[in-house]
Parts: C-alpha cells; structure tokens; sequence
C-alpha cells in the first residue's frame, strides 16, 4: 500500500469521474501482486526482520540494530547487547538511514571531461581505467599511489594497506577533521601509551570537562550520556542525598555546560590553563592523593606560573571559581574525573596530570590491555601525503571519505596539491567537494550495506553486516580495491589471499577466534558474531603510572586574548560536515541555540554593542537574528548572522563547523560558511575583526520564546529541597483542582503513560530523529520552519532563566515536549468530525482519514504539540524506501501527532492476544524512549502499580510534576524535575 | 446573477455527490479482475481442499496474507502425475511477464490510512470466508462483499472486538 489517495488525486479523480468510469484499468499502481519464486525462510512480508551491525557516523563504534521490512532497512536501533551503546543510538545514527537512501547519491561511476563535465560510464569501463591508472603508477615508480580517506574499522584499513602495497605505494592516509591526535599525544606524554582510556563518568562524584562536550559530540556521547545521567541521579552520599559535582570549562555554554553544575566560561583556548590553575589548586591545597607517587617539587614547579589570581585575566575565569571547581574535584571521596576535548596538547596533558595525582587514574579513567592501534593517521603523516602530491610524486589520488577538501585547514592547501597530481578517482556515496577535485568517480556501498568491522576499545569487537540489498547499482569500496590490487604485480599483489571484503572480515574474524579463544566451532563463533553483532569481553585494565617526564615539561600561560576572537566548534549534528546531506539533521534546532538550517555567529550581548548592534534581546531573549556581520578572518571575509545570546563569552563570536558546502547534494550545498576553510592547523580560534553591514538574512527558529514568560513549565529544584521533601516554590499563583465538571476516567484495562527525567535529559535529540524515522515525518524546509510549520511531533525545549532568577538554578532548562496524551484533553471537544477522540487505553488518538483540517484541536492546544499538513508530503525517491509501511503517510490538510507509538502498541497488544497471554511491562517501547541515550524517558502501564515506568515515578515522587497543571489537562506524562546543587554550597 | 448562479450551484452540488460516491471506489474490491493464468480457487480449495493457510501462508503471522511463492505451486505440480508444470507456465495472458513471474492483479486493496493485519483475525477464529466469501465455489475470485468499514465495524460490534479508531486508523 505504497500509495495513499492523497487530496490533490482525490480531486483529480473527481474531476475527471465520468472518465474514470469509463476506463477499466484506471487504478492505484499497487495493483499487481508478485510473490517469490522461492521464499526466504526468515522473511514474512509484513513483520519486520532485525540485524545487528554497526553504526558508522562516527568512530564511537556503537552497535546497532537493523529493523528490515520486505528487504529495506526502516529504522536503526541500539543493539542492546553492544556494551558501548548498550540499546540506544544518538541523532546522528539514526540519520545514517538518510545516507542510505539519499537522493543525491551517485548512481553511475562517471568521469570528467575537459570542460569539467561529468559523464556516466559503464562499470566495466570505470573497473579498466582505474586498474589501468593503477599498474601505469605502480610501473613508475615507488610510492606513486596515494589514498586518503576515512578510517573504516581495522579488517579494511589492513585491506587498504595491502592494496596500496600491491601497488607499491606506503602512501595510505586515514583522515578525521576532529582528530584524537592531541588526547593521544597527552597519553603519551603522561602514561607512554598513545591509546585513548575509557572513562566510568557514573562511578566519580565530580566531573570537569575542559572542551569535551561529552554528551553532543566527544567520544562517544551515547555511552556518556548514559553515564552522566547516573551520575546525576540523587545518591546517598556520606548520609546525605546528593548529585554529583560537574563543571564545564569552555567559551559556550552548550548542551554539554547546560547540564553541569557550573559553565566556567573561558576565553577560546584558555582551557588548558584553566586546567593548570585547577592542578594549581589541587597542588597547593594539598588535595593530591598521597599513595598517587608524584614528584611533589617538579609538580609545584610545573603549576607555578597558573596561579588562578594571576593568570584571571587570560584565561578569563575568575579566581573563585577555579577554587571552587578545584575543591570539588580535590575534595571529591568517591572519585573525580577530568575530560579535556580540546585541539590543543595543554588542557589533555593537564587532564591526565589531574586525574593522575588526585588517584583517578584505574579509578575512573582506566587504561585498557590491547587498546587497538590507533585508526586515523597522525595528521603530520596526512600532510606528508600532500606533501607528496604537491611535489608531483603521485600518479594515482584514491579520496574515499572524510571529505578533505572541505575538512583541510587551509595550510595543507589539498585542492592545489590536488591538481599536481596525474589522476585523481573519488570514490564514495553523495559527491562532495572532493568528488569536484576527480577525475573519476566510483559509487560506493553505504556502511549499512557493506562488510565492516570496529575495534572501538579493547575487548569491545564489533561486526558490521550489510543488512540489505544495494539502493543504487554501488559497488563496495574494498571490493574494488581488492579486484584491482590482484592485477597488481609482485609478492604483495599475491598475497592478498581474500576474494572481497566479505572474505577479508570473514578470514580476519577467523583469527580473531584463535586470539580470543572460545570453545564455538568456527561456523558458531561467526554466527554469533553476527547474531550479537560483534564479541564483547570485559577487557583488562591495565596498571599505568605517570612518566616523571611529563611534569617536566613547561609551559607559559597564554597570552591576553585578542579583542574578538573567533571560535568554532563541532556542531551536534553535522558535527564536521558529514551530516550536512541528511535533512533530519539540518532540520532538528541545534539544542541550545534552537536554530535551523543554518550557520549563525553567536555573541554576547556586550560584544554586539560594541559591533553596533542593537537588538532588543532582553524583552524577547530570542535567539535567531537579522543582523549581518562581517568578519575579517585569515582565510578572507566572510558573513553571518549574528545571534545574541548571554550563553557565549564574551569578545568570542561562535561560528558551528558543517555548513559551507558546495557540494555535497541538495540539503547540503549553499548553505552557511564553512570554518575549517579559514581556521589555523590544530586550533579553533582564531583572532578576527568584524564589522556590522546593513544586509540583513533570516536566521530560522521553531523556539517562540526563550522565557517561559512568568510560568515555571520546565521546572527544577534543589537536591537539599529533594531530601527535605519541600516542595519548590516558583513564585507562582497556586490553583486549586478546579470543579469536576465530568466523572474521572476510568480505564479498565491498559492506561499509557510517560515519564520524563529532566534531571537526565542532555537536549540530544535523539528522541526527535527517532520520531521522524518511525512515524515518517516530513521535513518542511527553512522556509517553512520559519513559518512554524515544522512537522516533528517531539521538540526539544529550551527555555533561559531571566537575570532575576539566574544563581538560583540552571542556567538553562532543557526537556522534550510531545503529546500529554491527557484525559481532558482540549484539543477532543473542539474537533468537529471526532477525528481527535479518547481511547480506551488512554491515548488521545487522532484519526487522520477523518481529519477534515479546521486545526481547532491545534488551536486548543496548551502545549503546543499538534502538527498541521500544509502540503502534501514529499519523500524523495528513494527516500521514501525509508518509510514504516505501519504508519500512515499524511497527506496535506491533515491534522497529526504523537501517537505514543500506536503501531507498536497494537503489535505488542496483538502478539500478546495470539499467544494468549498478558502483555510484559516493557514490550512496548516508544521510539523516542528506544533511543534516549540516558534512559530519561521511561513508558508504561498507568494501571499497572509494578511497571518500569510507574516505579520510576512514585520512587521519585519528590520530583514528579506535569507540566502547566493550571489547565487541568490531566496529562498521561509526567516529568521529574531537574535538580541543582544548593546555593552557595560546594 | 441567479440564472447563472442556480446551475452552477446544482452542478456543483451533484458534482459534490458524485465525488462523495466514489472517494473510495479506487479502493473497493473489484469483479473485474481478470488474472494473468487460469487459476481456479474451486479446482484448488473446492475440489482438492487444499486449506486457505496452505499456499496463504502468512495470514497467521503477519498482516499480509501472502501470495503463495511458485515454489509452492511447483511443490505439487512439478510431480508429473498432476500434469507436470504445464498448468503454470501456460501462456500469460500479459506477455510482458518473464516465466515464473506471476503478476496477480489484486482483486482486495486498502486505502494507505487503514491498516489491516491478518494475524489476529485468524487467532479469533474468523473463517476467510467471512470476509472473502465462498472463495472455494469461484474459478476466478470475485469479492461478495465490499470491504469498506461499515462491514469491518459490523462484525466486530457482532463478535465484540474492539471499535476503537485507532487500532486501524493509525
């Protein structure tokens, strides 16, 4: 049932009724019924098959499940198995459905024709040029082949060594924009392993993170998010009811800072002198741990020049507040912990020292035995590449990911070497800027549809499957290099003994068995493999001790910063620009700043007084702007919109990492400005000069306010106020329960509720991609967003406290917002036709096929979740090959929302029926609470006192509220409120 | 005005019934399906009594009911004693089908906002029959009743299912 009868065909039909009889044959195209010839035993059409494999949108390696209907994969999910994501998966996985099916992908390999355009070759013809181009290069000469692409798990990088091998080339470079090289550098320095450790974030009782936004896009934000929100749960501690410490050290106040204790706002690239002055404090105060084997002296010598009085002005952090965040992580009893997510060496090596001398380290920063050797390539190792293309010693550039002509800083100058070298072959799913830079162009398989591997940590070992057939007639990436490195010449042609990648990750997951023992046999071992999607040990950690020489090494304090600094950072979704083509990800608002679609320029309301501009943030305390700035950076001026917000330092203006694209698909290209093409190597920042113009350009915000105007609708209260058992006071008017007009509800059987943790809530969204992956949500457009007309059925909100109330609680309140699914709920009475109606089970069904459209309902909606279909629905193929054949795909004039995942409902209520049995608390699981990174969103049975759900709600009882209880709406969901620390107390 | 405006408004108006009428008929079952090969139900279900599940296989465990693969017409047919293969690879009767694709035209379709599913009306004890009608007396099926929601909401205010929208409309 592909097609709906959409409106606009309806009319058709009519219009055209006498037509219509007259013609047999005149019938919706789903008319033809083909069946297999021979069925696949493990598919029932209709009843959706799942695969593990894992998740390749970035390094993190978590594991996933592949839900497949009818051989099409419809949604991710965490595999739950998998330690690192342990069943939940961030944004940014779930969007790898709309790399899969992306409309832009490449479908033919193509080459370049003199006058630089493209034409679409045959296969076989694109197989004999590049084996061709290879042996020519490999004949010339040694190192004459080159290959920069991503990292793509440890079986294939082996494979693509070889191949270059084969070719008689070293030259293989693995390159990340964001690379882990400075944290990598630090271990060394400090522990003499180049390994990254794991960090046990819900074991310490203080966390301080200089630059690592740990629950957005530092290492892996899923497994963090998770820990930090267990980390955040009220525990006894030493008698008393408490939360753990957290401090965010950094120039935003992002998702990661809102959720902490403290936001230390620094100025850019000061963290790592933030992080000396906490060591200085931690050193003098005597807080270093006396087992912890440090060289007193050479560690007092090494702080001296970051007393926190002394170096205030450059780092831009008052000296109290370093003390303070110091006595937290010096004083901690239960293990404190110290992140550094920086581009420079300073703030990881000042880290590791923290960690180390206060006792963490094997505590709750834990080296592992066998860490895998490191993925990406050292980027001086890269650079050597280009080097080499630049001096014209390579014949053959392969580009297979990472995009790096657009992800280079501009030192490395890769477009220019690009062009000294003789043939440059692309090879990838949607043609980027580097795919402008080629002379040939190869399609390739998407990660969901090849043989991977990852090796995220040691003992952690997963399998990546390809869980369905090609979208586009794509080849895989290794596969080719493997059919062209056997026509190689010499030993290393002939021992590459695998057919293709199936057979590399196969015979390498062989010797993987004899590594890691087990008593399976060779077919039990690969098929659990597939079946759990990797093999997962506990892996022993290993003893590490802090080189003396580390201490040694000096340093000098910054130097005052410039007037106006420019500072990017990676976005939490298109993080460095991969995410770009995938409109989920460019539609859902960034969390903090709420903005759509866009590169903004984000500055302090001082700074913009001093640029000139005058905007009226105080009364509206919106953050999308109109004002045109431009600024003079390194790389040439560009200009952005500015948008003021008190969440930024001050004199930093903060530009998000992603958009620039000039290629890279239709979601993509012309959007924003791209910082890496004006940033310094191995830096961030960079001093710049800006000044006002008169353009002005929309900057696009679903958000209606940032002040919850008076009405406390995301509300948060004090740890100390949780173990009193008092009830917070938000100043507001009390209501009493209004007069029943009406007998309460009863529900006879199942009663679906929601309970919402504020406290655990990090503003991921993950909730929102899961929801447009489930419930085939369209995406509308800047334009039409700036219209309101965005169509997600969950939103994150994000609300800041006004001057008056800031020190008394966060600083800002983020939680989701979806349907309450009340049970008197406004928008029922006022719809005309029922479309909008009660259930028995307590759900506030909206039946679209009875939707006439008068948006009443939405109208009557206090809390703003009912989402009206201005247009028809567009899925572009094959992105509509996405779509839940479950759910209904709506069509314009329709009214919709969240159902609470009806569909899964009524499978688990039928499977429960035909098994004859009651339905387990926890078969239902909503999308939004299947993906929630920190498990913030529990789901369950009203009615049922035992419930995940209900426990969780009365354990807190404390904290349960719904929210705008003035109406008397009588949610179904619940949210427990946020907690803070008590003022004025450490 | 009104000489212009009375007939316009009449037109409209019958136009308007008309429209109401046939919203649905793309979507109701249909007599006229004519199907690529003489398949007969009454031959199969009738005569033999081969059981609906049989070649339906899904219908208890999915919301399709299926289509029985070739593999399953083979099954029997390929034995010669049943007359060998001849019976399905007999000419098509739409010549653009490669062998052993069988392109059935569907005689029951549902509109994309109804979401029917087998399974639980086969757990329930319905007959196939009570909705699909004497399939085993037809050479060629043609639907007895009109599958639309009066006739699904019938039967289960009958037997007592539940009547909420929801549980197809979703």
């Amino acid at each position: 049932m592909s097609d709906g009868l959409s409106r606009r065909s309806f009319l058709k039909l009519a219009a055209t009724a006498s037509a219509a009889a007259a013609i047999p044959g005149c019938e919706p195209a789903a008319r033809k019924l083909i069946p297999y010839v021979v069925p696949d035993e493990n598919v029932i059409p209709g009843v959706p098959t799942f695969y593990t494999t894992t998740c390749a949108e970035c390094s993190a390696g978590c594991g996933i499940v592949a839900r497949v209907m009818e051989g099409r994969v419809i949604k991710l999910e965490g595999n739950p198995v998998d330690p690192i994501s342990q069943g939940a998966i961030c944004a940014r996985g779930q969007a790898a459905l709309q790399g899969l099916y992306n409309p832009d992908r490449l479908g033919k390999p193509n080459t370049r024709r003199a006058d630089g355009t493209l034409t679409a070759i045959h296969w076989d013809d694109a197989t004999t040029l590049i084996n061709g181009k290879l042996a020519a290069a490999a004949k010339a000469g040694q190192d004459r082949v080159a290959f920069i692409g991503v990292s793509q798990g440890p079986t294939l990088d082996r494979v693509t060594k070889a191949w270059a091998q084969a070719f008689n080339s070293t030259r293989v470079g693995f390159w990340e924009a964001f690379s882990d090289e400075p944290a990598r550098a630090a271990a060394e320095a400090c522990f003499g392993r180049r390994d990254l450790p794991i960090y046990k974030l819900d074991q310490a009782e203080t966390i301080i993170s200089f630059g690592a936004d740990f629950v957005e896009t530092w290492g892996s934000p899923v497994e963090y998010a998770r820990q930090f929100a267990q980390f955040r749960a009220p525990k006894s501690r030493a008698g008393n009811l408490s939360i753990g410490h957290a401090a965010y050290v950094g120039p935003r106040l992002n998702s990661t800072a809102a959720k902490c204790d403290e936001w230390v706002a620094s100025n850019p690239g000061a963290e790592g002198a933030v992080a000396m002055a906490v060591l200085n404090v931690v050193v003098n105060q005597g807080w270093v741990a006396p087992g912890a084997g440090v060289d007193l002296a050479a560690l007092k010598t090494l702080v001296a020049a970051y007393d926190p009085e002394k170096i205030s002005a450059q780092t831009g952090v008052s000296a109290d507040q370093i003390k303070r965040i110091a006595g937290w992580f010096g004083q901690a009893t239960e293990g404190a912990v110290a992140l550094a997510g920086t581009a420079d060496m300073q703030a990881h090596l000042a880290a590791h020292i923290l960690n180390a001398v206060t006792g963490n380290v094997g505590k709750t920063v834990v080296f592992l035995d066998e860490t895998p050797a490191q993925a990406t390539s050292r980027p001086e190792q890269t650079k050597a590449i280009i080097d080499a293309m630049r001096d014209g010693q390579v014949e053959v550039l392969v580009i297979a990911g990472g995009n790096p002509a657009y992800s280079m800083p501009p030192a490395y100058a890769f477009k220019e070497a690009s062009k000294r070298v003789g043939y440059v072959i692309w090879m990838g799913e949607v043609p980027d800027e580097s795919a402008d830079l080629a002379d040939l162009l190869i399609p390739t398989h998407h990660a969901l549809e090849t043989w991977r591997d990852t090796a995220p940590r040691a003992g952690v070992y997963g399998l990546g499957q390809p869980v369905m057939q090609p979208v586009y007639p794509s080849r895989a990436l290794h596969d080719i290099l493997i059919a062209s490195a056997h026509l190689g010449a010499g030993a290393a042609a002939q021992a590459i003994s695998y057919e293709n990648a199936a057979d590399a990750i196969n015979s390498s997951w062989q010797e993987l068995q004899g590594k890691i023992g087990g008593s399976a046999a060779p077919k039990q071992f690969w098929n659990d493999a597939r079946r759990h999607g990797g093999v997962f040990q506990d892996a022993k950690p290993a003893a590490v001790t802090l080189n003396a020489a580390a201490l040694q090494s000096k340093s000098e304090p910054p130097a005052a910063p410039a007037a106006l600094t420019l500072w990017a950072f990676p976005h939490i979704f298109l993080y460095d620009g991969r995410g770009a083509n995938k409109s989920w990800l460019q539609e859902i608002p960034d969390p903090v700043t709420q903005i759509v679609w866009d590169t903004w320029a984000e500055v302090h309301p001082d700074t913009a007084a001093k640029l000139g501009l005058k905007q009226d943030y105080e009364q509206t305390r919106l953050f999308a702007g109109i004002d045109v700035i431009e600024i003079a950076t390194p790389g040439g001026p560009i200009e952005l919109t500015v948008t003021i917000s008190p969440l930024i330092k001050p004199g930093v203006i903060a530009v998000p990492f992603g958009q620039g694209h000039t290629s890279y698909g239709r979601y993509a290209k012309g959007i924003g400005v791209n910082p890496f093409s004006f940033l310094p190597e191995g830096t961030r920042s960079v001093s710049v000069t800006a000044r006002k113009t008169d353009k002005k350009y929309k900057l696009v915000t679903p958000l209606g306010s940032s002040d919850m105007l008076g009405r406390t609708i995301i509300e948060a209260m004090s740890v100390g106020d949780l173990a009193k058992g008092v009830e917070p006071d938000f100043g507001e008017e009390k209501i009493d329960r209004p007069y029943e007009m009406y007998d309460p509800i009863q529900y006879a059987g199942h009663k679906w509720g929601m309970t919402i943790d504020v406290n655990s809530c990090t503003g991921c969204s993950a909730c929102i991609a899961a929801c447009y992956a489930e419930n085939n949500i369209q995406v509308v457009g800047k334009d039409n967003v700036d219209l309101g007309r965005i169509m997600s059925w969950i939103r994150v909100e994000r609300y800041i406290q006004p001057a008056a109330k800031a020190g008394a609680g966060p600083l800002i309140l983020i939680a989701p917002m979806l349907c309450q699914q009340c049970d008197h709920a406004p928008c029922e009475p006022v719809c005309p036709v029922f479309a909008s109606h009660h259930t028995s089970e307590g759900l506030n069904a909206q039946i679209y096929n009875r939707c006439i459209g008068t948006r009443f309902c939405e109208n009557n909606c206090p809390y703003k979740v009912r989402r009206f279909n201005w247009y028809a629905p567009e899925f572009i193929e094959p992105l509509n090959y996405q779509l839940n054949p479950d759910v209904t795909v709506r069509g314009a004039g329709v009214m919709e929302k969240c159902t609470f995942c009806v569909q899964r409902i009524t499978t688990a209520e039928i499977d429960a029926r035909t098994e004859d049995r009651k339905m387990l608390d926890g078969e239902i699981i909503p999308a939004c609470a299947q993906a929630c990174p920190s498990r913030a969103i529990s789901f369950g049975d009203i009615n049922d006192p035992n419930s995940a759900m209900m426990k969780r709600r009365n354990d807190n009882k404390g904290r349960d509220y719904t929210m705008l209880p003035e109406y008397n709406a009588l949610p179904a969901v619940t949210y427990l409120r946020d907690l803070y620390q008590e003022k004025g107390k450490a | 005005m009104n000489r212009i405006l009375i007939p316009v408004s009449v037109f409209l108006f019958v136009i308007g019934l008309y429209m109401v009428g046939v919203s649905q008929r793309p979507w109701a079952a249909r007599s006229d399906v004519e199907q690529p090969i003489p398949f007969s139900h009454r031959v199969h279900a009738g005569i033999n009594k081969i059981p609906c599940q049989y070649c339906h296989e899904y219908a208890r465990r999915s919301a399709n009911s299926g289509v029985p693969p070739v593999e399953r017409c083979v099954g029997c047919h390929g034995s010669a004693l049943l007359g060998g293969l001849e019976p399905v690879t007999r000419p098509w009767t739409d010549e653009k089908q490669s062998p052993f694709e069988i392109r059935w035209n569907r005689v029951y379709a549902l509109p994309d906002f109804v979401r029917f599913v087998h399974k639980p009306h086969i757990w329930a004890g319905v007959q196939c029959q009570e909705c699909h009608g004497p399939v085993e007396t037809m050479d060629r099926v043609v639907p007895v009743h009109e599958i639309n929601m009066g006739f699904c909401v019938d039967c289960h205010t009958k037997r007592g299912a539940t009547q909420e929208c929801f549980v197809c409309h979703h």
